[in-house]
This record gives C-alpha cells, structure tokens and sequence, in this order.
C-alpha cells in the first residue's frame, strides 16, 4: 500500500506536505459564484464561457445584419450613412466570423473534445482558461470603438492595404478605428494559437487506454484538423497585422504605396491565413453533423476512414488555394489556371464528405429529431454553398461574379447553412449533455422551419443579384439596376430569420430555466462523451477513465454492459489506489495575464505607448507568477454510488 | 483489451498516449507555428529585395560581415551549451545544469549586445524603420528574431532561478527569487551600457586598452551597477539547501532547449537569407 | 462535336431555361451579366453555363438519392419494434467510384476554364494591332480616362472622366492603374472585373460588339463612398468615334457674349431645389434611352443663358475651383480632379451617380457631402484645402470655400456650356 502511493513515474509521494504559500499563489477553490469562473480550469466551464460570450456576440453580428438588410431594402435608402453602413458590415463579417463561429466552434472543442477522448480535461488546463479571456479581450477591444467618436473599423474584414494606411483610414487625428481592428485580430489570433496548441496536445497525448486515433470520433478527428490549421494559418495574417501596425505607428511602408509598398502583399498574406480560415469555420461543423447523422440514423458513419481523410485532405488543400480569392488582381494566366484547378481539387474531398453523409443515411432509420433536422439543412445548404462555389473555381466566370451579391450569397450558403446550420444542431443536440434538459420538440423544429425558410428567401436571390451585376459592400444602388425586388425579398428573409432565431434562443433559455429534466443519453448516442455518469457531467467527468475498445465507444459500452461494467470496477479501484482522481487546481492567474494584453493592447491602438508598455509588464507579470505558481491539483475520491466524497481531497 | 489497458492518471505521472510529454509536444506544435511566422516575415524581406525600392540602401556597405558571422558564431556555440544543460538535467545534476544555464545566457547575451550594437550602428549610417523598405523589413525581422532571444533569455534566467527553489516546501524564497531575478535585469542592461560605451570609445580611439578605459569611463555608473548587480548574483549562486529541481524538472529544461534551438535553426536561416545572400 | 459548340449549346439552352427569370427582369439590367455585349463577357458567360451545367446535373442526381434516402429510410412507429439497422462502415467501391465521377464532372469544367483564362486575359494575338488602347485610372471616388493614342499639342493624352467612349467592333485595351486605394474596373456587359492594384500594371480587354451605352461601377471597396463610383463606357460607330475624338482635342467652347444680364432674379428664374440625400440621380426618360440623351448633350443646349454662364465662368475662379480641374482653353490647370473641358457633354456628375441635368449639378455643386459623402472636392485632396479645412489640431474640419445658390446656377450654366 505504501508503495501505491508513489507515483511509478517521479517515485514521489503523491501528495505533498502542504507548501507555505504567499497569499497571491493561494489556489482558488470555489465551485460555484462568480469566482469560480473567472478562476475555472475546468474545460467544461470554459466551454460554456466560450459559448455564452459566441452567442451574445452572434446575436451582436445578427443585428448588425439586419440593420444593414434595412438599408438596402429599397433603393437610395437614407437609413444608414455611407460610413456606418460601411463600419456596420465590417464589424458584422469581423464579429461573425472571429468572435461568434469560430468562439462557438471552440466552445465545442472544449466541452466535448475531452468528454470524447476520455480525458478528464484538457493537457493544459489553466491555458485554456486564458485562451478564453485572452479572446474577451480581443472582441472588447474590436467592438470599443463603437463607443467612440471614431466609430468601429470601417476597411472592410479583410482590410486590403492601402486603405488601411494613415492616409486613407484615418479621418481625423484621433481616429484610431483602423488601430484597434488591428489589435484586436492579432490578440484574438493569440487566443485561438494557444487554445489551439491544447487542443492539439490534448487529442494527441490525453486519449482514453485504447481510443486509437483511428477510433476517435469525428468531430474529435476535425477538432484535431482545425487546431492544425489555426496553428499554421493565424501567424500570416499576425505578421500581416504587425507590419501594418508598424505602418501605422512607427512609419514604415510594407503597405505604403507611396514607400514603394505591395498592396498585392498584403492579399497574399491575408488570403493564406484567410483561406484555410474558411475550413477553420466548416470543418468543426462537419464534425458535429458526423456526430449527429449516425446517431439519428442508428447506424455507423459511413466510410468513417474516408471522412477523415478527406477532412485532412482538405485542410492540406486549404493551403494550397489562396489565390482563388485573387483572380481579379491580374496574377497572370499561370497562377490563375494553377489556383483555378487547385479550387477545382478541393471540391473532390468536399464531396465526399457529402456521399458519406448520404451513405450514413442510407439503409438506416432516421429519425428527424430537431439536431437531425438542423444536420440535414445543414447537408442541402452547404451543398448549395458548395456548388456556387464550384462556379467561382472557373476563373473566367469568377471575373464576373468576384466581389458581387453572388459570393455574398456563396458564403452565406457556406457559413450560415453549413456552419451556423450545424453548430445550431449541436446546441440542440448536446443542450441535454450539457444541461440535463430537453428542448421542446415543437419548438425545436418550430425554429429550424423558420430559420430555414428566412435563410433562403434572404440569401437565395442574392445569386440572382450577383449575376445582375450588383456589387457587394455598397451601401446605395439605383433604382434602375434590376434589383429592387430581389433586395426587399432578401430584406423580408432576413427579418424571418431573425424572428427565428429569436424563437429558437427564446426556445433554448426557457428549457434552461424549465425544461424537462432527462437521464443521461437521451439520443440513444454512439460516441464517448455520452457515457459520462449524469447529466449535466460531474467536474471529473468519469468516475472512471474508460477503457475504449471500438470505434463508436459508448454503443460498444450498450452493447456490452456486463465486460464493461466489470472492466470499470477494477479500473475504480486502481485509480483510487494511485491517489484518487486527479483534477486541476483553479488559478487567477490566466485572467490577470488576459487584462495585461486587454490593457496594453488598447493603449497601444491607441497610441498611447507608456500604458502600452504597462499592459507588457502586467502580462509579463502574470506569466511569471502564473509560472511559479505551478500547475497545482487535487485528488477526489469517491463513494460507492459514485459521489464526491465531502472531503474534497488533498491539494497540492 | 488494448495495448494501454491500465488507469492513466495524466496530470500526474506524465504517462501520455504517446509517451511523449505533454509540455514536449506543446512545444514542437508551438514550434510549427512558429515557423509560420518567420516564413511569413522572411517572404516579406525577400520580396522586398526582389522588388527593390528606390531608397534601397547600398546594403554592403552597411552590413559589417564580420560581427554578424561572430555573433552568428556565438548563438550556435549558446546552442551547445543548451544541449549540456538539457543532459546535465536529465541526469539530475543541478550543479552542472545552472553552469550550462549561465553559459547559454551569457552566449544569448552577446549576441543580444551585438544585435543591439549592430542596430545602433546601422541608424548611425542612417538605415532606420523609415528610412527605406529595407529598413523596415530589416528591423522586423532580425527585430522579432531578436526579441525571440530575448525570450529565451529570459526563460532561461527564470529557469535558473527555478534551480534554488528549496525542497523544504515550508521556506520561502520569493524574496530571493525576486533579488536574484532583478540583478539579472539590471547587470544586463548595464552590461549592455557599458559595452556599447566601450564599442563606441573604441571606434574612435582604435580597439586596445585605452579605448576599454575610456569607455568605462564614460559609462562610470553603468560599471558600478554592474559590478553591484554581479557581486549579488554571485552571492546568490550557492545553495547549501536540498533544492526540489531534478529529473522531474529536465522536461521543462529540455521543452526551453527545444525553443532555443529552434531560433537558433531560424537564425541560420536568416543569417542566410538577409546578410550572405547579398554578398552573391 | 468540339467542346466549343457543345459549351455554345448548353449555354443557349441554360439560357432558355433560364427565360422565366429573364422576362420578370431578375437577370435583366444595366449591368446584367446575362445581357452580354461583348465577346469577353460572352466567354466569360460560357465558362459559367458550363459550371451551372454540371452543378445542376450533380446537384438533381445527389439531392435525389438524398431526398430519396431521407424519406426512404425514415423511421416510422413500427419501426420501434424492428431490429437495429446492419452496423456497416461503408464501401470503399461506392466511394471510389464517387470520386472518379466527381473528378470527371470538374474536368469537363476545368477544360473550357484553361480556354478562356488565356482568352480573356489579353487581346488575341492575331487582334493585336487593330486594338485601341485606353488608360483608365481609379480615383476616390471616379475614374479618369487617359487615351494615350490621341495626343493634344502642349498638353499631353486626352483626358476623360467617367465616361469611357470607346470604339465599337474593336478590341480595346484598357490599361488599369490607381491614383490611391485598390479599385476595381467592372462593366458587366463588357468583361468581367479586373482590379486596379496600386504599385501594379494591371490590364484587360474588352470589345463592344455595337454602338452602346453601358454601365460600369468600382466592384472593390474603396472607402467612403465605394458604393456611388460608378463610370459609363459609350461604344460609338468608328466614324463617330473619330468625330468625338476631334471634337473632344479641341479646346473649351467659349460662349460669346451677350449683352443682356443674367435672370438670376429676374423673370425665368427657376428656382433649384436640391433633392434630399441619396434621392434617385436619373430621370425616367433618361433610363429608357441613355444613348440618345448622349447624343443630345453632345450639341449646345437650347435656351442657353449666355450672360449667366460668363459669370460661372469668373465663379469657376473666384471660388478657386481652377485649382483642381482644368478646363483646357480656359482658366484651370488642376489635376487633382477631374478634367472639365467637355463637361457639357457628359451624361453624368458626381462619377457616374447622377444624370447631367441643372438640377443635379446645382445638387452637387452646393452639397457634394450629401451626394458623396468624404468626397475630395468637398474634404479637400493631397494637402489642399477643399469645401472644407482642416483645424490646427487637425480633428475637425473648417469650412473654407461657401458657394451660394446664385453662385451654383452661374457655375451650372457655365459647365453645362462647355460642350
């Protein structure tokens, strides 16, 4: 027995004698109330967090969408200046993108990665803490300029050089909305490297015994893929934002034409972070909907090695095509036919993705529960999405339509009927996972025919307008064009899906607060994160770590009870004698460190280097203390119905 | 039953799916983006001397080859002394791993004082931010290259630091980690004065021994607040106590030795790259 | 068969099926891509039918078999007493032979694609010496026309802005360049978009197969007032286009004059109204024939008011308006904006965004912030000073020159009186 109690790795006592601590390295140990928030470790909090602040902001961005539908729902509308409509789709394609899908994609990863591998958390807990107040910080700083005489950044979200440069972005001195965009993607890339590089450790090296990668689920495999490509695609477009930030505050011309500066420079290192971007947004989605089709289908994902490879296959390609968002900026015949065929390639695994679907499907009983209703838009949209961006691969047509209403509508296809389409079924599909409640059937599906019908009649004549000639990012259009009707067609459609996203968030809180209550695996799922013991999950997730033993775990766990069960009590018994369940100590020091970068970043946009230099301090600061701090932990130990001992064991 | 059956308690023994730590593969992951920054900022400079401006400078005679390859010279050899330092920890002897710390600081340091040495001669010759697209992508990148070292010395210090953190986990040593920590600074940065004050005097009075008098004279206060913050350092160098700093710990010496070759590695390149391919 | 023709026959038969849209005007306009005029928005029209092609095929066969299997295999009461559905992971032929089927359908879209990728990108080689060569050069927030070919004695190119005359049933060359900011050059009937790069020669071709007038507009962002840079192309007839081109080297008209006094209180005094912000810049008549109020504002005005136009003419330099615009034989020489030796024979004002008429100009002329908002002859361009200036403190902005309205009838006289 005295021999357990050493670990087989360092040979030292598990626990500790307790350490003589100054009073700013005392470890945070509340489990409920504010502080238990801002200080949490726990990734399953930190998703809730990330999916709180992502929504807010989805229904910040959706706003802004609808003001802007207003605006040209007639002709020569007054509703909005030519300057607010112009910062009001940048801020809405800026929130949308880095601070509603992408933060909701992560709330994903965190909660359901870890659940899905067995894991208890993630490999680094108090990282991924400040992975998300370091993203609070980059969308405070990105929206802090609609409370200023500024007003929000205005160059469009992919702010092509040189109208991001002191010359033409800065109206008035004092104008600092283009600073502040600026600061905001480079800190809000900083998030999603860190949460991404956990991720990537986590999947990697924190697997349940048995979860071989080739057992691990779907929405695990694109987590892993994602991480690959945020890791790799964010430092183009940081470097991209600092050489921008040095034009603007320290004088030099990377951007500057009349410094001898290529604007073509800049569209090339945007758009080889900006592309991979794009499957940075979807592949989460497709994940979620590999989750959801077998489930509802009651059979396997079908060509489940295929799925994965082409998810990687696409991520691989992703780097690989750039340029297609070029093809008007003269790069020759060469690259232009190279990109065009590249594009082309692409939709190759893209498709592929869409037979296995339809395979999933095929042979099994379906049943159109409201997450499988979501799933199956999501697979009409993103296919409609996928076509129209077929027509964009073939250069010549894409001169055409490049920059109007039909890439308008290309990508709304893309990122609401696929992204959002499927991140909204896995609201729906996890909300009794993470909450212990049932959304209402009626009103499920309710809002999914609402959203349904307002996304196309909105988006659908967009093609149309496109092909009409009606370029995108125009805050005015004559009456004469041939596109009043498709406008005030699309201005209705977006109102009708805006009453049905209200419908479907006023669905959601009211089953928060009084749903009804359901046991665990109400879906009748297939994967991991299902066979956790209650729902909503306790803090150490599994009584038991499981021990993986095919690929869709928890219905091999169904299907054999008995082995399973016995396997779990001798496993239970094991842990205990290696010290219990280890979990991670609660720090402050990820949100300090986070307020450092707030500080400092927003006293740099705004020029103002002293603070600049405090917030650096602040944060440098934080990471030493956050260093010398220690990750820290503590043992649970449970009783035999599986509940937390009161003693909430010893820390270290 | 897989080949892993068995509990893992992960956060504890260090037992990974793949057997290699988690803070190593951060780290290589880290690495691999990282990488992408310096791809992104080396593609700007190339492209930039593929597509000279007209105030491009005459760059060879700015360049001084001399000390860059010196200085390229000494962060390899710091690389060296990275790799004894991450052996020297393995093997658990703390003795030899702060020895081999100090050596690898000391090494980042001069190349650090040549860098800024270097940056202050070149504004000299009138080569700034401004002054031209090769300033500006010249400064950024050996710039961020720079500050990467910086980091790394950083780190490096602190891990030093780490080294005397007392086994008795009831003493406390914040207050001397502090001292330690702040000599550290201040010694670098009066180093930094005194050397630059030294380079100077010798420019003009020619490199012997006279120009090394004149230069400290000249930086009288900087010397002082050198030979204090040392005399502390060095004070603070012993530990008669048993210190919590071994095996355990060589992950963490091994994921800094990882860091600091790769900026060494990405040196080689730029070094490449921005100073030799010019002499072509 | 050659590709060519089937990709001709698909595309007439796409258009046919597309006929219900056309005749309720979702696909008609000025600048439809539809409406093709020319032979490089035709190409680039065919390349597109042959994508649509293939996406719908691709699309009837793949949403089929998903609507099919959805409803097929839906789960019904009875079936909760069925067995579980077999746990099969898939079929690596079914999967391989989707792949080949997909690579297929891209090849036929990728072949006609390389075609006209080298197609569109320059004037065909045999073409070559028979086409015209235009520079156009994006402004915030217009455009100026440069012709290279027609040199004016003293003064270098002709200059034009916002209205790019070219001749019709000749290759045209137009040289792309930016004064500032990435603009875009897009006139749909003719070709597709080709941006205009700062720090980079960018080009494209176009040809008008008729005489015509046609619609163009900035497709990138650019600032402010992205949304109302417009521009017109006119094709003319090759005789008429070297008749506009004589007519267009000569110097400004100047009015004779009259000894009368100009009716600005007077009897026939009609008072200018200027519409409210954003309020439509044309009129019914001019959107039903563009082409023949062209031809009209080429010749003088009828009831032109001699008196009132000489006294824009001394306005025009008073209010320092010469510092900016040149109006060749007579008092400016600016640079800065554009060029108004010809003004009185351009449909429109403000780049493109409003018809030519007194009472858009006087619009224009008296509140161009509310017609285009941060425009340069209002917020002041390369140092100077415009309608506005900036304050020391360099936050706000001053106003520096007032024009009344009597003022602004003058200049409309005198602008429209320059034909």
């Amino acid at each position: 027995m005295e021999a357990a109690l050493k670990s087989a790795y360092t040979e030292k006592d598990h626990a500790p004698q307790p350490a003589v601590r100054p009073w700013f390295f005392t470890r945070p140990t509340a489990k409920t109330g504010i502080v238990s928030w801002l200080t949490t470790v726990d990734h399953k909090k930190i998703g809730l967090l990330y999916g709180m602040f992502s929504l807010f902001f989805f229904l910040v961005g959706g706003f802004e969408a609808l003001l802007i539908r207003v605006q040209l729902a007639v002709p020569n509308n007054t509703f909005l200046t030519h300057q607010l409509y112009n910062e009001m789709f940048t801020m809405h394609a800026t929130t949308m993108i880095f601070l509603a899908v992408m933060p909701l994609s992560a709330a994903f990863f965190n909660y359901l990665m870890p659940l899905q591998i067995g894991a208890r958390d993630v490999a680094f807990p108090r990282l991924n803490g400040f992975a998300f107040w370091v993203f609070l910080a980059g969308a405070i700083i990105l929206n802090v300029g609609w409370f200023t005489k500024a007003g929000a950044p205005d160059v469009g979200w992919f702010g092509y050089a040189p109208l991001t440069s002191n010359q033409f972005s800065t109206h008035f001195k004092g104008d600092v909305s283009t600073d502040l965009w600026v600061m905001g993607l480079q800190i809000l890339g900083v998030s999603s490297v860190i949460g991404s590089l956990n991720f990537i450790v986590t999947i990697i090296n924190m697997r349940a015994p048995g979860l071989t990668m080739m057992r691990l689920p779907v929405f695990t495999w694109m987590t892993l893929f994602t991480a690959f490509l945020i890791i790799l695609s964010f430092p183009a477009i940081t470097i991209a934002l600092v050489e921008l930030m040095m034009d603007r505050s320290f004088g030099t011309g990377f951007f500057e034409v009349s410094k001898g500066g290529l604007p073509i420079l800049w569209q090339h290192l945007f758009w080889i972070f900006g592309h991979p971007e794009v499957y940075i947004l979807i592949l989460p989605a497709m994940g979620i909907v590999s989750e959801i089709l077998p489930t509802f289908s009651r059979k396997p994902l079908f060509g489940y090695p295929i799925v994965v490879f082409s998810g990687a296959v696409i991520g691989f390609l992703g780097f690989g095509v750039w340029s297609h968002h070029m093809f008007t900026t003269g790069l020759g015949t060469m690259a232009t036919a190279a990109f065009s065929l590249a594009t082309m390639a692409i939709a190759v695994p893209t498709g592929v993705k869409i037979f296995n679907w339809i395979g999933t499907l095929w042979g099994g009983q379906i049943h159109t529960r409201t997450p499988m209703m979501f799933a199956l838009g999501f697979i009409w949209m993103f296919m409609m999405g996928g076509f129209s961006g077929v027509m964009h691969s073939a250069a010549p047509a894409d001169a055409q339509q490049q920059d109007s209403y039909f890439v308008v509508a290309h990508f709304h296809y893309v990122l609401i009927g696929g992204s959002i389409f499927a991140l909204l079924a896995g609201i729906h599909f996890y909300f009794p996972l993470v909450f212990g409640r049932m959304v209402s059937e009626f009103w499920g599906k309710l809002s999914f025919w609402v959203i349904f019908i307002g996304f196309n009649v909105t988006f659908f004549p967009m093609h149309f307008l496109g092909l009409n000639g009606m370029p995108r990012r125009t805050a005015v259009y004559d009456g004469n064009m041939g596109w009043n009707e498709g406008n005030l067609i699309a201005s209705i459609g977006a109102f009708i899906l805006g009453i049905g996203i209200f419908i479907y968030f006023v669905v959601i809180v009211y089953t928060y607060a009084k749903g009804k209550k359901i046991k665990r695996d109400p879906w009748d799922a297939r994967t991991l994160e299902w066979a956790v013991p209650s729902v909503p999950p306790p803090e150490h997730n599994f009584h038991v770590t499981p021990t993986v033993h095919a690929r869709d775990a928890f219905w091999y766990e169904k299907t054999h009870a008995k082995e399973i069960a016995e396997e779990n009590a001798l496993h239970a018994k094991e842990e205990e004698s290696h010290g219990g369940i280890h979990m991670p100590s609660q720090s402050w020091f990820p949100i300090l460190t986070a307020c450092g970068m707030l500080f400092g970043g927003l006293c740099f946009a705004h020029h103002f280097f002293p603070g600049a230099i405090v917030g650096g301090v602040l944060t440098f600061l934080g990471v030493i203390g956050w260093a010398f701090e220690g990750p820290g932990g503590y043992h649970l130990h449970l009783d035999k119905d599986g509940n937390v001992k009161p003693d909430h064991g010893d820390s270290h | 039953m897989s080949a892993h059956a068995g509990t893992i308690d992960h956060h504890h023994d260090h037992t990974t799916t793949t057997g290699i730590p988690n803070k190593k593969l951060f780290m290589w992951a880290f690495l691999a983006s990282d990488c992408m920054f310096f791809a992104a900022l080396i593609s700007t400079h190339v492209i930039y001397r593929l597509h000279p401006t007209p105030d491009s400078p005459d760059v060879l005679k700015i360049f001084s080859i001399e000390l860059t390859s010196f200085s390229t010279f000494i962060l390899l050899m710091s690389s060296l002394l990275m790799a004894l330092a991450v052996g020297a920890s393995q093997k658990g002897k703390v003795e030899a791993t702060r020895k081999m710390i100090l050596g690898t600081i000391f090494f980042g340091l001069i190349f650090l004082g040549c860098q800024v040495y270097e940056f202050n001669h070149f504004v000299h010759l009138g080569l700034t931010l401004k002054s031209s697209m090769f300033g500006a992508t010249f400064y950024t990148l050996t710039g961020t290259h720079g500050v990467h070292v910086a980091i790394g010395v950083v780190w490096l210090v602190l891990t030093y630091i780490r080294t005397f953190k007392p086994a008795d986990a009831s003493k406390s040593w914040i207050a001397r980690a502090v001292t330690q920590f702040v000599a550290f600074s201040v010694a670098t940065v009066a180093f930094m004065v005194v050397m630059l004050a030294v380079t100077h005097a010798g420019a003009e009075h020619g490199y012997n021994l006279g120009a090394l008098v004149k230069g400290v004279e000249h930086s009288l206060v900087a010397t002082i607040v050198f030979g204090v913050s040392s005399a502390i350092l060095v004070a603070l160098s012993r530990s008669s106590w048993a210190v919590d700093f071994g095996e355990a710990n060589a992950i963490d010496v091994e994921g800094m030795g990882l860091y600091w070759h790769f900026v060494d590695i990405v040196w080689i390149i730029i070094f490449t790259v921005v100073y030799l391919l010019e002499y072509l | 068969m050659s590709f060519a023709t089937i990709s001709r026959r698909l595309a007439t038969a796409t258009a046919v099926a597309l006929l219900p849209l056309f005749t309720s005007g979702w696909l008609t306009g000025p600048q439809s891509t539809f409406e093709t005029k020319g032979p490089v928005a035709r190409s680039q029209l065919d390349v597109f039918y042959v994508t649509l092609w293939v996406t719908m095929i691709v699309f009837v066969l793949v949403a089929g078999v998903l609507a099919y299997a959805t409803l097929k295999y839906k789960a019904r009461k009875e079936d909760a007493e069925k067995p579980m559905p077999p746990q099969g992971h898939g079929n690596p032929f079914v999967e391989l032979g989707l792949i080949a089927l997909s690579i297929a359908a891209l090849v036929v879209i990728a072949v006609p694609t390389l075609r006209a990728i080298w197609y569109t990108y320059d004037v065909p080689e045999e073409q070559r010496a028979n086409a015209y060569e235009v520079t156009a050069h994006g402004l915030q927030w217009w455009f100026k026309f440069e012709y290279p070919a027609e040199q004016i004695d003293g003064t270098g190119a002709l200059v034009n802005a916002n209205e790019l005359v070219i001749p019709a049933g000749r290759p045209v060359r137009v040289n792309l360049r930016t004064a500032d900011v990435i603009h875009s050059f897009w006139v749909p009937k003719l070709a597709g978009k080709v941006d205009m790069m700062p720090n980079r020669g960018n080009h494209l071709w176009l040809q008008a197969d008729e005489p015509g007038y046609f619609w163009g507009q900035c497709a990138e962002f650019c600032g402010e007032s992205h949304a109302v840079m417009r521009f017109r192309v006119i094709a003319l007839a090759e005789p008429d286009f070297a008749a506009w081109v004589a007519k267009q080297k000569q110097p400004a008209r100047t009015v004779v004059a009259a000894p009368e006094q100009p009716k600005l209180v007077a009897a026939g005094y009609i008072p200018l109204v200027n519409p409210k912000r954003n309020a439509p810049g044309y009129t019914a008549e001019f959107d039903a024939d563009p082409m023949g109020h062209w031809i009209a504002k080429q010749e003088v005005d009828a009831g032109e008011d001699v008196a009132l136009a000489l006294r824009g003419r001394a306005v025009f330099k008073e209010k320092a308006c010469i510092t900016c615009h040149a109006v060749r034989g007579h008092d400016g020489l600016g640079v800065n904006g554009p060029d108004l030796t010809h003004f009185g024979s351009r449909t429109t004002v403000a780049a493109g965004l409003l018809e030519n008429s007194k009472v858009n100009l006087h619009r224009w002329i008296t509140e161009p912030n509310n017609v285009k908002p941060g425009n340069k002859m209002y917020m002041g361009v390369n140092g100077m000073a415009g309608y506005m200036t900036a304050d020391p403190k360099g936050d706000m902005t001053v106003a520096h020159i007032k024009v009344s309205d009597d003022e602004a009838r003058a200049l409309v006289e005198y602008l429209h009186s320059l034909k």
